[in-house]
């Protein structure tokens, strides 16, 4: 590789002609470099290229001189460009976010939102609201405040991007509050909170947070999982040591680093593990349990008859422990001391859990598996379904050096998924097979967001909205099993993305029954007369100014909404539609809403709209 | 029900039955074509052709799967009763709850020992009682109209443990991704593991369909979406509990604008070029077309079987039965339906969990059977269970692992009942009827299961193969737990 093509790496104005042909191969050697830039400048070097040119401009740079290189940075050219990149990015787009981007990049932009503060916890919101007090209102069996926490922390405040990721993670390391019953919503906070926390740290922190988590150990049953007992025949709970392998690390194929699946001299998959490997590593996660250590107290409380004494929520926010002596009852260690194989790794007998634990997550971690099998879900979460093996190959090499020899850096991972070069070319936008079906929580929380949703009392009394015929279909944390509201393999059958061989993952949601529940439930939130709707309301402050306007109207929901995807056709039919009303700017406040409300929800189940390319 | 067939409503219109069935033709004869080379069939030229092929006798028959999502724990619902495979039940079960074990007392099973017909003996002697919470099924048992299905799941060729722990996949094939949940349920509804688009009973009913007039409402689904009921050219009807869901003011008003109901009609059934644009119209277009239709046909029937309340499975029989009721005004006379119902993965809490989670499928499964009693197609209605996997015989102190081979029910007045299918397993955790842990090595196939049921529906030999693929694998293809013959 020469000089010239690593100060394009660097970021410099691209000579189109030059940096193009550089080779993926060449890009990996030349990557070691201390003076390389981060990972995502990589990536936008290439943006420029399959980019088509016409797609993007570089802003705030100079041209080389030979000296020290500025900076350059990718910015959008237009509105849409930047509205689509912040609805990928985020989970509602505004119009500061586009003049900001317009003027500073895509990059810059998203670094500023990745650095924001974590405006409020869920701990914050749930204790702070007195969800975590211990008296008749029995929060300690109810799972109503996980919701009301989760829709607060979705529909309103600050830390779009960040929550995004969160949300993208709580669809990969899944747990449901359904399953938990002990401080349920307190559980499932911190759930969201180590999300929340970790979604730019390290994936190797966050492993080993979730596998402690006392919510993951409620729901893949960690909590209470003991050694073998030769005796009884009993064995260890082999659930967790499956499914983190399985579906929060390496799955279960041996994958290239472009996420296709490897084969043997036969053409056959190669399995990544067997079952003798998941009763090796079962026995890792043995001798966990509830960890009373920091003064957790308990408070006796009356119900159905009986007094008994309930532990302080903030149990709940501790990491499972394998030390006895902090677990109540101490029935001694648990943990099993037997030889422990898996993955090619042995744990030799008599290796503690703590020890035991670092190793497995370190084998798990390791694995080449993870940067593809992870990346490739994160693409499909945030742009595509259908990603080409070079744009999991570029996210995966993130994942596995984000350009500073470190590996696992969340951050670095969702810089490659949302810059990519397929991400932001106009090619890809004009692809019919490019994008994904946005999940019904995205649209929900896109509207609330753009609309300005305000709850009334200040508890966010949103519900469970996972019905599915009078419902949203789908609420986050929610999750009908660990397997997700969809998997990531799903086409759906006798379809066109069936007949093109295509990844359809949110599709899984999609029939008869949900296709019109999700208009009813849109007609019944957008005006606020659904019974969930008691509490969280909508002001559509922006559009009341514009009501009467209608190309206004629509220009401005097209923009936030769908990042100007509707087609003229799309637009043609809203627009007549909303002309067989006459509203003027002496029109009625209620008649100026009933017409937003009209326009709101023809844009939102128009299928320009639910495909978010 | 004496509405007669030239009343039924049709929904399309003949040019485009036609063009179905003239597609369902071609794909299915290329299908034909791929089994035949794969399998070593050597299809006749009959069963090319459905309509001449799938059985044309008499009235209505369906096929009702009853999902049970997560791993049902066979071994706590038939337990051995008689003492000395109690005793080794118990042994491996690591005792009573109160011994910190998860096996069922024998005391507790005393009422419910399955006394087969015809001096039928199970291995090593054995005496199996159902699940202390399934009483109605029990009595369904001695009545004749039920059966258990013993040691069934998927299987390629059949297998000896030597063979599957010899490593040679080639030589010994098996189901790829074993133990694993949504791989499981997705080979034992459609033989391939998650990302396949065809389930076998999808393919039923895309051979079933040219009996009906409606051929849409072949399929059915009362459990939001599965694998299992899409064919080569089927796609399954969701239906909710409360029946289809209709979308608000399409035919009136929308938020006081008529002008707005058309445009949403509008706008949600226009492709937009997009492959998923389209195909999400296709999903709108299909629910505004058929739910006002379902819901008239269904506004016409009312039951009297009581179905029960806060019972998920109860609620989707209860709608399926109702569907049933409605058969002729709906114009089909050949269907499959599923309904699934979840909670089975107990890893922890089994004892406790899993007899409520066995109560409610007793309670909905008798129900039902009751309802097709009332509307008079019992004998034309057959039920049966399935589930991702069996689970292990070893606890793992509160509960048990994933498994492979499990048991499974039928029921319905077609069903030679009254005694057991398949191979009973030993009690062991290291026979050669199990590959560890007492996680079971199938004895009867998914394909013999899914064959004898299609056989019943009205599959022809011929066509066997298209629903269960591997069958040719297999010596028994009929496991005769079903009475054969025309529908009445």
């Amino acid at each position: 590789m020469s000089e010239d093509s690593s100060g394009a790496l660097r970021g410099e104005t691209i000579d189109a002609g030059e940096a193009c042909e550089t080779s993926l191969d060449e890009v990996q050697t030349a990557r070691s470099p201390a003076s390389l830039a981060t990972v995502s400048t990589l990536a936008l070097a290439t943006a420029a290229c399959g980019g088509g040119g016409g797609n993007t401009t570089t802003s705030g740079g100079a041209p080389p001189t030979g000296g020290t290189p500025t900076p350059t940075f990718l910015t959008p050219e237009t509105d849409a460009q930047a509205a689509r990149f912040a609805l990928r990015a985020g989970l509602s787009v505004t119009p500061g976010d586009i003049r900001e981007m317009r003027s500073s990049g895509y990059e810059p932009w998203l670094d500023n939102e990745i650095g924001q503060s974590i405006e409020q916890s869920a701990a914050q919101f749930l204790s702070g609201l007195g969800f975590e007090q211990i008296n008749d209102d029995q929060w300690f069996f109810r799972s109503d405040p996980a919701d009301y926490m989760i829709w607060r922390q979705l529909l309103s405040g600050r830390n779009s991007v960040r929550k995004r990721a969160a949300l993208a993670l709580s669809e990969f390391f899944v747990v449901s509050v359904n399953n938990i019953t002990i401080w349920p919503s307190t559980s499932i906070g911190a759930y969201w909170d180590i999300l929340v926390e970790g979604a730019f740290g390290n994936f190797r922190d966050v492993l080993e947070r979730i596998t402690l988590d006392a919510a993951m150990g409620v729901f893949l049953n960690t909590l209470g999982n003991q050694k073998a007992d030769p005796a009884t025949g009993r064995v260890p709970d082999e659930n967790f040591g499956r499914e983190i392998m399985q579906l929060f690390s390496i799955g279960l194929f041996e994958l290239n680093i472009d996420g296709t699946v490897r084969t043997d001299g036969a053409g056959d998959p190669i399995e990544t593990y067997t079952n003798e490997d998941v009763t090796g590593i079962a026995k890792v996660f043995t001798g966990y349990n509830y960890n009373y250590s920091g003064g957790i107290g308990f408070t006796d409380a009356t119900f159905g008859g009986n007094t008994l004494p309930i532990p302080d929520a903030a149990l709940l926010r501790n990491p499972m422990t394998a030390n006895p002596a902090f677990q109540i009852p101490n029935r001694g260690d648990n943990h099993s001391l037997e030889e422990k194989s898996f993955l090619g790794t042995t744990i030799p007998a008599g290796t503690g859990a703590q020890e035991s634990l670092r190793i497995a997550m370190d084998t798990l971690f390791n694995h080449p598996n993870v940067g593809p099998f992870f990346g490739q879900q994160m693409i499909q979460r945030l742009v595509t379904s259908n990603p080409s093996p070079g744009y999991v190959q570029r996210v995966a090499q993130a994942f596995n050096d984000n350009g500073s020899g470190v590996r696992g850096d969340l951050r670095a991972v969702f810089k490659a998924v949302l810059l990519d070069e397929e991400a932001l070319s106009d090619q890809s936008f004009e692809n019919p097979e490019f994008g994904k079906l946005r999940e019904p929580i995205l649209r929900f929380a896109q509207w609330g967001r753009t609309f300005g949703a305000r709850s009334d009392s200040g508890f966010w009394l949103m519900q469970n909205l996972s019905q599915s015929s009078n419902r949203l279909g789908q609420s986050p944390l929610r999750s009908p099993s660990v397997f997700n509201f969809f998997r990531p393999g799903f086409t759906p059958p006798n379809s066109q993305a069936a007949e093109r061989e295509l990844l359809a993952p949110e599709f899984q949601l999609v029939n008869e029954t949900t296709a019109a529940a999700y208009v009813n439930f849109m007609e019944r939130t957008i005006d606020g007369r659904g019974s969930w709707m008691f509490d969280v309301r909508a002001t559509y402050s922006d559009e009341l100014e514009i009501a009467h306007d209608t190309p206004a109207l629509l220009d401005r929901l097209d923009l936030l909404l769908t990042g100007n995807q509707l087609s003229q056709e799309t637009r043609d039919t809203i627009a007549g539609a909303l002309g067989a009303q006459t509203v003027t700017e002496q029109s009625s406040q209620e008649a100026k809403l009933a017409q937003i409300h009209r326009a709101v929800l023809m844009v939102m189940v128009s299928n320009d709209y639910l495909v978010q390319r | 029900m004496t509405q007669s067939s030239d009343q039924v409503p049709h929904l399309f219109n003949i040019g485009k039955l036609h063009e179905l069935s003239r597609r369902a033709f071609i794909r299915r004869s290329s299908q034909l074509a791929f089994m035949g080379g794969a399998a070593g069939y050597a299809m006749g030229l009959a069963g090319l052709s459905d309509a001449a092929a799938f059985e044309t006798e008499g009235g209505y028959k369906a096929l009702v799967c009853v999902f049970l999502l997560g791993g049902n724990d066979h071994a706590n619902t038939l337990i051995p009763f008689d003492a000395p495979n109690y005793a080794r039940y118990n042994s491996i079960r690591g005792g009573l709850p109160n011994e910190g074990g998860i096996a069922l007392s024998q005391a507790s099973l005393a009422s419910q020992v399955l006394v087969p017909r015809g001096d039928q003996v199970l291995t090593d002697d054995m005496q199996l009682a159902l699940a202390p919470t399934m009483p109605r099924l029990k009595a369904r048992f001695d009545q004749g109209v039920m059966a258990p299905l013993l040691n069934v799941g998927p299987l390629i060729v059949p297998l000896t443990r030597q063979q599957f722990e010899s490593g040679n996949n080639s030589g010994f094939p098996r189901p790829a991704k074993l133990f694993s949940h949504n791989d499981q349920q997705s080979t034992w509804q459609s033989g391939e593991p998650e990302g396949s688009v065809s389930g076998w009973g999808g393919r039923l009913a895309d051979l079933a369909q040219v009996r009906n007039t409606n051929s849409m409402f072949t399929a059915i689904n009362a459990a939001g979406n599965a694998v299992f009921l899409s064919g080569d050219e089927i796609q399954p009807y969701s239906i909710a509990s409360q029946g289809a869901i209709e979308i608000r003011g399409l035919d009136r008003s929308i938020y006081g604008s008529s002008a707005t109901s058309e445009a949403v009609r509008t706008l949600l059934t226009a492709g937009n070029g997009h492959v998923f644009g389209n195909d999400y119209a296709s999903a709108n277009a299909r629910s505004i077309q058929f739910s006002g239709f379902i819901n008239d046909a269904l506004s016409n029937i009312s039951l009297s079987t009581d179905f029960g309340t806060g019972n998920s499975l109860a609620s989707q029989l209860e709608v399926v039965a109702r569907l049933i009721a409605a058969r002729d005004l709906i114009g089909v006379r050949r269907q499959v339906f599923l309904v699934a119902t979840g909670g089975f993965d107990n890893h922890d809490g089994l004892i406790g969990t899993h007899e409520g989670l066995l109560a409610g499928v007793d309670t909905a499964l008798d129900a039902f059977y009751n309802a097709m009693v009332e509307v008079g197609a019992a004998n034309q209605v057959t039920t049966f269970t399935a589930s991702d996997f069996g689970r292990t015989l070893a606890s793992n102190g509160d509960g048990s692992d994933h498994g492979w081979g499990g048991h499974h029910f039928v029921l319905g007045g077609a069903v030679n009942g009254g005694r057991f299918y398949g191979t009973a397993p030993q009690i062991s955790v290291d026979s050669d009827d199990q590959v560890g842990r007492g996680r079971l090595l199938p004895s009867t196939s998914v394909d013999q299961y899914s064959a004898t049921l299609g056989k019943w529906l009205g599959v022809t030999q011929d066509q066997i193969p298209i629903v269960a693929p591997n069958i040719g694998n297999f010596n028994t293809q009929d496991l005769g737990l079903l009475r054969n013959g025309s529908a009445e």
